[in-house]
């Protein structure tokens, strides 16, 4: 079974993109091959919890409310330097490699 | 010098899509992206270009005749067509996109290096607030580029002005340490909100009064969705406009109506967000390089206003504000614009708000009905300008040469915008 990482933003329109891109490039890089970077409205998270395949939400805002699913705030993909991007890519590959 | 002049104008004969795709290659290039990115990129964004204006033409062809029609029928002089965030398209294709990035970001620097703001202006997509605004100021001027790159640079200062003022409190209330937002009407909204939400909690009753924001939005939260809310205000101008038709009672003209404003509630943002997508590799190597060369100061980078979306209280207080303020534009005299897609910028607004009400829905609700006012007009007066910028773009310039008339709130009502635009009209 594929591995989904949903990339959630306010508007769907910029600021996911950056850290979408981001991921991809990592994900490509380390070969895995069943892993799929997803941008989403954080509005439509819901339909997305329920999936099985569901490993990680990368939130691009500040979130009110607790998932099942491990989360990490995206904002080093905006505004990082290189060291602070890298190091949180390293913790996403980590939890990729335990599922 | 003839050669240059028959280049040139062969160079702005291709349209705004393959102007941008261009445009946005050789910037790939001198920011070193990389040339495959610098491609796909550039590509991207003239697609994006391309297909806002094809969901401008479904709109225009829907909403016009529709609008006309309720002039005839009640008189009701609203018949500017909302076309909001189309001016994406104005900014990213009227002919000096290149030299306003390239100006911002060296004034930028400057400021920086002078110690005049804190800004790190590295977020190259929210440079379309100031470059649609010089879009509008090189359609007032008759075309003066350098006349509109002036309007959008000192556009754009000013939002990394009011970004070092709002900064800390966006940080604090979102958990960003490190961000700033210098967007447009958003970062004004905040300093209109500092005023009044002061004077709202002097006042007895109201000071604690407020609603619980996930009552709201389960009870109203369908309304909060672009394509039903478009359906039903699409809908409900159709009954108006073509209600006890002929036939049918103008039912399916009513239903098409709906259909046709929930198509461009819904296709307008994604075709807006791949606009933005070919401009995402080019602000990474913008962040990347000035990250390095501003280490050890407190700095606020830019990002998109989409960030201030997180608190429950934002979609409450929106869902809220979309029929209060259709209602109010509907009544207020000399208001010639009903707002439909321009509705999409409210949540961005009360993002920018909920950090000085603490999430309190009541207050952003008030501050908000009022903030809009002026939105409201300006975008009416500003009406002229803004047509002209799509014409001379080539968009749209048969319905335009029979009376169509763009407008938005998000450029074309923005507040500061709008004193840019008089002043520099008097150049023109």
């Amino acid at each position: 079974m594929g591995k989904l990482i949903v990339v959630a933003c306010g508007a769907g329109i910029n600021t996911s993109t950056m850290a979408e891109d981001s991921i991809k490039e990592r994900v490509a890089q380390e070969g895995f091959s069943d892993v799929e970077v997803k941008r989403i409205l954080m509005a439509d998270i819901d339909g997305f919890l329920g999936r099985t395949d569901l490993i990680m939400v990368v939130s691009m805002m500040k979130i009110f409310r607790t998932f099942n699913v491990p989360v990490f705030q995206g904002m080093p993909f905006l505004i990082g330097s290189k060291q602070e991007k890298d190091e949180l890519l390293d913790k996403i590959v980590e939890v990729i490699k335990k599922v | 010098m003839g050669f240059l002049s028959t280049a040139v104008g062969w160079f702005l004969g291709l349209g705004s899509s393959l102007i941008v795709m261009i445009v946005l290659i050789l910037l790939g290039l001198v920011f070193r992206v990389g040339w495959q990115k610098a491609v796909r990129g550039g590509i991207t964004t003239g697609v994006g270009l391309a297909g806002l204006f094809l969901v401008v033409n479904v709109i225009i062809g829907a909403l016009q005749p529709a609008v006309a029609e309720m002039a005839t029928r009640f008189g009701l002089a609203k018949t500017i067509v909302d076309v909001n965030w189309a001016d994406a398209g104005i900014a990213w294709g009227w002919p000096g996109v290149a030299g306003l990035i390239v100006s911002i970001l060296v004034v930028n620097i400057l400021m920086l290096v002078l110690r005049l703001t804190k800004t790190l202006w590295t977020d190259v997509w929210s440079y379309w607030h100031g470059s649609a605004l010089a879009g509008f100021v090189w359609a007032l001027t008759g075309g003066n580029v350098f006349l509109g790159i002036l309007a959008g640079v000192l556009y754009l200062v000013a939002g990394s002005l009011m970004s070092d003022m709002t900064a800390k409190k966006y940080q604090e209330f979102n958990d960003m340490p490190g961000i700033g937002v210098p967007c447009g009407t958003t970062v004004q909204a905040s300093l209109f909100a500092m005023p009044v939400v002061w004077l709202l909690d002097r006042i007895p009753g109201l000071k604690d009064w407020d609603a619980s924001p996930e009552g709201i939005k389960n009870r109203f939260g369908l309304v909060g969705e672009p394509g039903v809310l478009g359906f039903i205000l699409g809908a409900i101008i159709g009954i108006f406009a073509y209600g006890t038709g002929t036939g049918d009672l103008g039912i399916t003209k009513i239903l098409g109506l709906g259909m046709n404003v929930a198509v461009m509630m819904m296709i307008l943002p994604r075709m807006v967000s791949i606009i933005a997508e070919g401009i995402v590799p080019i602000t990474m190597s913008i962040v990347q390089y000035m990250r390095e060369r501003f280490k050890g100061r407190e700095i606020y980078v830019a990002v998109d206003c989409a960030v201030l979306l997180g608190h429950p209280a934002v979609m409450a207080s929106s869902v809220i504000l979309f029929p209060l303020l259709v209602l109010v534009a509907a009544i207020m005299p000399g208001v010639q614009m009903l707002p439909i897609a321009s509705l999409a910028v409210v949540p961005f607004w009360a993002g920018a708000v909920v950090p000085y009400t603490k999430g309190n829905v009541v207050k952003t609700v008030i501050v908000l009905l009022l903030y809009a006012i002026p939105f409201m007009y300006f975008s009416t007066l500003t009406v002229d300008a803004h047509t002209e910028a799509f014409k001379m773009m080539g968009q749209y310039g048969d319905q335009i040469g029979q009376g169509l008339k763009l407008g938005s709130w998000d450029m074309g009502g923005d507040i500061l915008g709008f004193f840019i635009q008089k002043l520099f009209g008097l150049f023109g």
